[in-house]
């Protein structure tokens, strides 16, 4: 079994009545179980060569291998049952229900009824719809959210190796797509699908990919390699204007607050605590700050020394109220955020039970900025084999 | 003689409008009911194949603009009289709205839907029955009942070449003898019938609509 789920080999796609072809000899690889995100300017041949994959669009030349088996003359229909398609439009079947929508392909692949039906609820329950509630729903009494939902359950339904989207979370609200990503990546870190998706916001695809491949006209690679190679290694100066001057920004979103030693040494105190008591571990530290705890180790206020000069009877009522909380999975990203937002300049780490962990600082941001720059290019200087072209590590 | 006191008033009468308007629907139903079959056809034709469309909508928009009068005249060297000419004039005055309300019918269902249909393996013919057809019927609907109204209407002049239905009172009974008592009557009485029966029609067509067109997709 090769490591490899898709093979393109030369693919080309020649449009008649058009002098170039709109896809120019793709040759890539995808590994099993990975997102690999083609990403690029309109026009280049991302969704074109999406499209050949499961052969919407026939190609002209060239060769598509799936799973070892070359199925670039199969029957389309057979090839297309085996692989779940997302568009930005979704197109639901808007004569049917949520549950028949759900239920085009293994219907098609003439599984028994039962067993469409626990899979229907199955998977509308994987998405998060309450298959009670949306089964006999139509597409049109949904929110455009909760129609690409269904439209992921539907690609998903007759539990595909590989999975084509087509800028599936394109034509949704910032607010709901954020949303989709993320359950999205927590659902695909339990299926391990093979999926190709497109894209033409870089940022979608430092988010979802493993690997991106940042195409320019005609489908030609500019860089195929992980978020972290493109940002820190950018191949060329067209990957670089395309990846823009935000790189070190966007690289806060690859890590996490997980992965960086946030403070640990911050004074606290409990709101039972007599204010002279805080007054006195707030003086012998080096903070500024005090952060007061509730009986079950939940952040609630902030002391300063300041809020001592004329301390109210109870804890609670000083100072000011915690704010810029961060959980642990949490990007830098969102945490820089937070702290921009608090207007403290730093966050707070707390678990999912909201028990305080530790401090975020811009500080611990920076260290963490450094460290990114310095190990890739301590690879790179080790490795010395960057193929100028795709900026892949030679093997 | 008074239509209400006297022409309708008769029992006799009575039966034989009721027969009229009978035959009257029996020719309206088979003429739409072959038309529908032809026309779907057609129309799926028209759609699938790009360059026959013209030509098929063209055709059709010429047979309505044959008067009336002279198609049903014209048909009876080749058909004969009675029924038959009637029948063949009628199916061709009924492909227009048919064809037409197909083609587009079936060019408005949304393309990421047809497109989303394929990317899951449904062939051209499932995806014809289970997506495109239910999805432009309402339009196709729309269409059969426009052809219905028209032919209704129209299959008065079959009473000109034997033909059966309630242009037989309009025409025998009235027109051919217009100024004896009596010719007003049933001119009116073959009429108010004709406006009846295509009440009538309208309202079956609504509750078709209401029936057959898929709830998810219902205005």
């Amino acid at each position: 079994m090769s490591d490899d789920m898709i093979q393109l080999e030369e693919l080309t796609k020649r449009f008649p009545g058009q002098a170039e072809p709109a896809v120019d000899r793709l040759t890539m690889r995808v590994p099993r179980g990975e997102i690999v995100v083609f990403v690029g300017p309109s026009g280049c041949g991302k969704t074109t060569s999406l499209k050949m994959i499961n052969r919407i669009i026939e190609p002209t030349s060239g060769h598509i291998i799936i799973d070892g088996e070359d199925v670039t003359d199969v029957d389309p229909d057979e090839l297309r049952r085996g692989i779940g398609y997302v568009i930005q439009q979704i197109g639901l079947f808007p004569h049917v229900t949520i549950s028949d929508n759900v239920a085009t392909v293994p219907r098609l692949l003439g599984w028994d009824k039962d067993r469409i039906t626990a899979r229907t609820d199955e998977l509308l329950e994987i998405v998060g719809l309450d298959p009670d509630l949306y089964r006999d729903r139509y597409p049109k009494e949904l929110s455009g959210g909760q129609r690409q939902r269904v439209g992921v359950a539907r690609a998903l339904a007759a539990d595909p190796p590989v999975l084509l989207m087509d800028e599936p979370f394109g034509a949704i609200d910032p607010i709901t797509r954020t949303r989709l990503q993320n359950e999205f990546l927590r659902l695909q870190e339990e299926l391990k699908k093979t999926i190709v998706f497109v894209t033409h916001d870089i940022d979608e695809a430092i988010k979802m990919g493993d690997r991106i491949a940042i195409l320019r006209e005609q489908s030609h690679i500019a860089q195929f390699a992980t978020p972290e190679e493109i940002l820190t290694q950018p191949a060329n100066e067209f990957v670089e204007d395309f990846v823009g001057s935000g790189a070190t920004l966007k690289r806060l979103k690859l890590s996490r607050v997980r992965d960086v030693d946030w403070l640990t040494d911050c004074p606290t105190g409990r709101l039972d605590d007599s204010p002279e008591v805080l007054r006195q571990r707030l003086a012998d530290s080096d903070w500024t700050a005090l952060l007061v705890l509730d009986d079950r180790d939940r952040p609630v206020r902030w002391l300063r020394a300041p809020d001592f000069h004329h301390p109210a009877r109870e804890v609670a009522r000083m100072g000011l109220p915690a704010v810029a909380f961060v959980r642990p999975q949490a990007t830098l990203s969102d945490a820089l955020e937070e702290m921009l937002v608090g207007s403290a300049g730093v966050a707070i780490v707390i678990d999912g039970q909201g028990v305080y962990q530790g401090i975020m600082d811009v500080d611990v941001i920076i260290a963490s900025i450094q460290a990114m720059r310095d190990a890739t290019n301590e690879f790179y200087r080790a490795a010395k084999l960057v193929d100028p072209t795709t900026g892949l590590a030679g093997s | 003689m008074s239509f209400f006191t006297d022409y309708l008033a008769d029992p006799s009468r009575q039966a034989r409008l009721l027969e009229m308007a009978v035959e009257h629907l029996v020719l309206v139903g088979a003429s739409v009911g072959v038309a529908v079959l032809l026309g779907l056809a057609l129309g799926i034709t028209a759609h699938r194949v790009d360059w026959l469309a013209p030509a098929i909508l063209n055709t059709a928009s010429i047979f309505l603009t044959i008067p009336s009068l002279a198609l049903f005249a014209l048909l009876i060297p080749l058909v004969g009289i009675g029924a038959t000419p009637a029948w063949v004039a009628l199916v061709m005055y009924s492909l227009l709205p048919i064809v037409r309300n197909t083609v587009s019918g079936l060019n408005s269902v949304d393309q990421a839907v047809v497109e989303s249909a394929k990317g899951m393996g449904m062939g051209g013919t499932t995806r014809l029955l289970r997506i495109e057809l239910p999805n432009a019927w309402p339009v196709v609907l729309a269409g059969v009942r426009v052809a219905t109204l028209l032919v209704v209407g129209i299959a008065a002049i079959a009473a000109l070449v034997g033909g059966p239905g309630l242009g037989q009172e309009i025409y025998q009974n009235g027109i051919r003898r217009i100024g004896s008592p009596g010719a007003l009557n049933a001119l009116l009485g073959g009429t108010v019938m004709i406006v009846l029966l295509a009440l009538l029609l309208d309202l079956l067509y609504l509750a078709i609509g209401r029936l057959t067109i898929p709830r998810g997709i219902r205005e």
